[in-house]
């Protein structure tokens, strides 16, 4: 910036030539100078002035263009006539596959009292007495009659409570609106739905929140507005999951097991159909959980999907199926199965004594430990481990229930010779149900990875883990070991079932097996032929006393269980039963 | 450029001054009170004493607090500015601590005979300190980062206060207003850039950040701030005022259903009827033209405050001027945009409309501030 001298010397000198007063060009200079400092900040102010004039005037033009829209648009009824709507259908409902209702709402309402309000304590105490049996009529007139200027009397009360208490007539009795979750089939599907509960409260509405299962996992999602009220749709089945539940339930009394679980899956999606764990509980009084004791034997405990067991012989599947996969054997293969097989210290023994020799269809049809320990070491550790990690034994399974997650499979802590060879038929590693329904699914489906989950229409098929030949070739096996093998009693005319039992004697908790105690497990995939769905039972200490002597190898428990479920379920599944073709299916009989 | 270097010729004195105040903007001021009352009783059912009545006593008040401020030289309120500001303040502290709990927020003081509401107060006394700070600051210092870090603390103590009140519409638009101050009076346009430019990023970095590693708020803090940038997703909860407002605009239409008509609000649809959402119950009556030419009113008050403080030569007057105007504004353009559904619902009344005491007072004090300012202003040198 130039700036003008105040006193310019030539001006001064002319000025005192004059004789004038030089101050006076000074002041004048100043005056000068002033104005200009005021003009440029005037001109700045008037810009930015203007600047925030036309945001104005946008924000005008806005509002205004806003209130003509408005004005011409055709107003909309009001959708809300009542109060009460406001906190009804706040969450959404779940539903199975076919849109029946596993969880909804019921408007209710809360009962609680304003002492200040009361005019006649000792009356209103006596008639909610009569009302409400439970209540003590000298605590609720301790309550009206005391400090308190608020108290909650009853969380739900019924319709023709709520009018009798109305009868009751006293202003200080109020009713607060309520959304109470119900579970109009009980303890059906119990251990999916979960279960919820009342976070906080207020007078005039309470919040809902899940608990377990699918009402705590997506908790988020069903309070959410943005959904529209749309329902949660499971890929369970009602129909099939109550005609799971009470055949596995009979079957479990019959037997007299401590408890039993069935996952029914969908062999090529994934989807669960039906999910049972018993014993069970009725989500609409869900109970506390256990404070002592073991919390795998409360109700609450969810066997199918949180219970880690060894599920015994069914795992020889994985290993024939992987040796057939990578070219070691084919099912004609002969297997050496003179027993007993050394190695180190431990020694592998067979149930039955096979002979000297079986075929591979035959290791798995008899179910011989020794030959699948003999094929397992062609494997290799290495290679094994990385199968079953192909198979999901590696992880939890990811279905969308909070308790999945702790359904995470017991790994040998070092993936030795040993374990590999106990491993192939299924002792050293403990998986859930939930697990062996996928991994059988992914075997019996033409090779295709299944991932489980309990959503509808949410199941796909994940990448290949073994050929389409490799899969046919287990599917005949499975087909056999329920034709002619240790399953007879699971099979059922016209669904050709095909499966493997695995009969695992429990791990004592002080380290060894007890003799007595087993884990009995089927896992059946029908029609054998062209898999549709994958069902697996197990029986926890299942005995059959009905013979002479007692009974608990899945052959005569989970097996016979399992034929039923399939029996009543087929038909419900939409399966026609199919006359089998005589021989078959291009079975090689070689081995008989 | 202020008094201090000025000589005042001329200024009025004693009676005279009642000839040199702005009477076009007293009229302007006198009609929306008028459509207030309007409302206030076609709102209460046809009856005077519910709103109306209690609300026209205060405009009555508010009109002699204005005369009262607008005789007092503007010089005076200049050498005040500070202190107002710091007794506001106080006020607001002493709010925090001794204050009394309406509509679920900390927001009154009981003086007795009326209860206060000093965040309203804060509203014109930041004003009032900028303009003064501005004016005793060199024009050229104004965009010196120290100079810059004053007015900014000045904005942002009253600002806390009260937002832990809470009270966010107001904390936003005592941002705005001085922010409005600050830009007025010159301070360099790069300051403003980075704040609005930091602003965004804080803002686009909250959304962008939601469903990755990165997210910076709680997965139900998103969901609040869905439902109140969008109170429509949730039309029986967050978004009930939204709605039936809307209804109430709609059922309007061109030219209303008529003086004493409207349903929407009369059927108590809208719980707030007679404070924030008066406005819907004027476009139900009388339609767009009402609603139009309400907007028109506060249009003239505020381009009648902007020539006046162009005409005005002192800094002090044209800023308190324009400040007060830009307050003004942003009252009714948000109140207007969330009756609207432009903007989230913050509680900000109608100015001079909505029923309120101490936003009444206050905002009629502050117009006898821009009185003064005009009446006092430098004619000629």
């Amino acid at each position: 910036m130039i700036r003008t001298p105040l006193r310019p010397l030539a001006r001064i000198l002319q000025a005192r030539a004059r004789g004038e007063n030089p101050a006076a060009i000074e002041r004048e200079n100043l005056a000068l100078r002033h104005e200009r400092m005021r003009d440029q900040a005037r001109d700045r102010a008037e810009g930015r002035l203007l600047m925030l004039g036309v945001m104005f005037f946008a924000a005008f033009l806005v509002v205004g263009v806003r209130m003509g829209s408005l004005a011409a648009s055709d107003p909309s009824e009001p959708r809300a006539a009542t109060p009460g709507a406001a906190i009804v259908a706040q969450r959404a409902d779940i539903t199975d596959r076919n849109g029946n209702i596993l969880a909804t709402n019921l408007a209710t309402h809360a009962l609680y009292a304003q002492p200040p309000n009361m005019i006649e304590p000792g009356r209103v105490a006596r008639e909610l007495a009569a009302i409400f049996p439970d209540l003590d009529e000298a605590d609720l007139l301790k309550d009206f009659t005391g400090k308190r200027k608020f108290l909650w009397i009853k969380k739900k009360i019924s319709p023709e409570q709520m009018q009798r208490v109305h009868d009751i007539g006293d202003p200080g009795l109020m009713f607060g609106p309520r959304e109470m979750r119900l579970y109009p089939n009980g303890r059906l599907a119990s251990h999916v739905l979960g279960g919820s509960g009342f976070g906080r409260e207020g007078v005039s509405s309470a919040e809902v929140v899940g608990r377990a299962g699918v009402e705590k996992a997506f908790d988020g999602w069903l309070r959410d507005p943005a959904n529209g009220g749309q329902p949660l749709r499971l890929s369970l089945d009602l129909t099939v999951q109550a005609a799971v539940e009470q055949v596995l339930a009979g079957g479990m009394r019959l037997l007299d097991a401590r408890g039993a679980a069935a996952v029914l899956m969908d062999a090529q999606t994934g989807e669960v159909v039906s999910l049972v764990s018993l014993p069970d509980f009725d989500p609409n009084e869900r109970p506390r959980p256990l404070t002592k004791g073991d919390p795998s034997e409360s109700p609450l405990f969810n066997r199918a999907v949180q219970g880690v067991y060894e599920l015994g012989s069914t795992f020889k599947t994985f290993t024939v199926a992987q040796a057939l996969e990578e070219g070691i054997v084919t099912p004609a293969t002969m297997i050496e199965t003179k027993g007993p097989l050394v190695w180190g210290r431990h020694r592998i023994r067979d149930f039955h004594n096979y002979g000297p020799q079986l075929s591979v269809t035959d290791v798995l049809v008899k179910s011989s430990n020794i030959g699948t320990a003999r094929i397992v070491q062609r494997i290799g550790a290495e290679r094994q481990r990385d199968f079953l990690g192909r198979l999901g034994f590696l992880e939890a399974t990811g279905l969308e229930l909070v308790e999945a997650p702790s359904g995470k499979p017991l790994l040998p802590p070092k993936w030795t010779e040993i374990s590999m060879m106990t491993i192939s038929y299924g002792h050293g590693l403990s998986a859930s149900p939930l697990h062996l329904a996928a991994a059988y699914a992914t075997v019996a489906n033409g090779g295709y990875r299944v991932t489980p989950t309990i959503l509808a229409g949410q199941g796909r098929r994940g990448e290949r883990v073994i050929s389409e030949a490799t899969s046919a070739a287990i599917r005949t096996m499975l087909r056999q070991v329920v034709s002619r093998g240790t399953a007879t009693l699971a099979d059922v005319p016209g669904y050709a079932v095909g499966g493997k039992t695995g009969t695992a004697d429990k791990p004592k908790p002080t380290g060894g097996y007890y003799k007595d105690k087993v884990l009995a497990t089927f896992v059946s995939v029908f029609p054998a032929n062209a898999p549709r769905y994958v069902l697996v039972v197990s029986l926890d200490e299942p005995e059959d006393r009905t013979g002479p002597e007692h009974r608990r190898t899945a052959g005569w428990t989970a097996a016979p269980v399992a034929g039923e479920i399939i029996r009543r379920a087929a038909p419900l599944l939409g399966l026609r039963p199919e006359i089998e073709t005589a021989g078959g299916f291009g079975v090689t009989l070689a081995a008989n | 450029m202020s008094y201090l270097e000025y000589t005042v010729k001329r200024v009025p004195t004693g009676l005279s001054k009642v000839l040199y105040v702005n009477w076009a903007l007293v009229l302007l001021l006198c009609a929306v009170a008028a459509v207030g009352f309007l409302m206030l009783y076609s709102v209460a059912g046809g009856t005077l004493d519910r709103w109306a009545e209690p609300q026209i006593k205060r405009f009555a008040l508010g009109m002699a607090a204005m005369f009262l401020v607008a005789f007092v030289p503007i010089w005076f309120w200049r050498n005040i500015a500070a202190l107002a500001y710091a007794i506001s303040v106080l006020l607001l502290l002493a709010v925090e601590f001794f204050g009394e709990v309406g509509m679920g927020a900390q927001r009154w003081i009981d003086l007795g005979f009326m209860r206060l509401q000093p965040s309203e107060l804060m509203k014109i006394t930041l004003v009032m300190m900028l303009a003064a700070y501005y004016d005793w600051l060199d024009i050229n210092k104004v965009s010196r980062p120290l100079f810059v870090l004053m007015p900014v603390l000045l904005i942002l103590t009253p600002t806390f206060l009260v937002l832990a009140q809470p009270d966010l519409g107001t904390a936003l638009l005592l941002i705005a207003g001085g922010g409005i101050m600050m830009f007025l009076a010159g301070v360099h346009w790069l300051y403003f850039a980075v704040v609005i430019a930091m602003g965004a990023g804080l803002v686009s970095a909250v959304f962008l950040g939601r469903g990755t590693g990165w997210q910076l708020l709680r997965d139900y803090q998103y969901r609040r701030i869905d439902t109140f940038l969008d109170p429509e997703s949730d039309p029986l909860g967050a978004g009930y005022h939204i709605t039936q407002s809307k209804i109430a605009l709609g059922s309007g239409g061109w030219s209303g259903r008529g003086f004493m008509q409207g349903t929407q609000s009369r059927l108590n649809f809208l719980p707030e009827k007679h404070t924030d959402f008066i406005f819907t119950t004027l476009a139900e009556e009388f339609g767009f033209l009402g609603g139009f030419s309400l907007l028109a009113l506060y249009i003239l008050i505020i381009l009648f405050c902007v020539s006046s403080a162009l005409k005005n030569k002192d800094r002090f007057s044209s800023l308190l001027t324009l400040g007060i105007a830009a307050t003004f504004f942003l009252f009714f353009a948000v109140n207007m945009s969330m009756v609207m559904g432009l903007a989230p619902v913050v509680g900000v009344p109608l100015p001079l409309v909505s029923y309120g005491g101490s936003a009444m007072l206050v905002l009629m004090a502050a117009f006898g501030l821009v009185q003064s300012a005009h009446i006092h202003r430098p004619r000629g040198r």
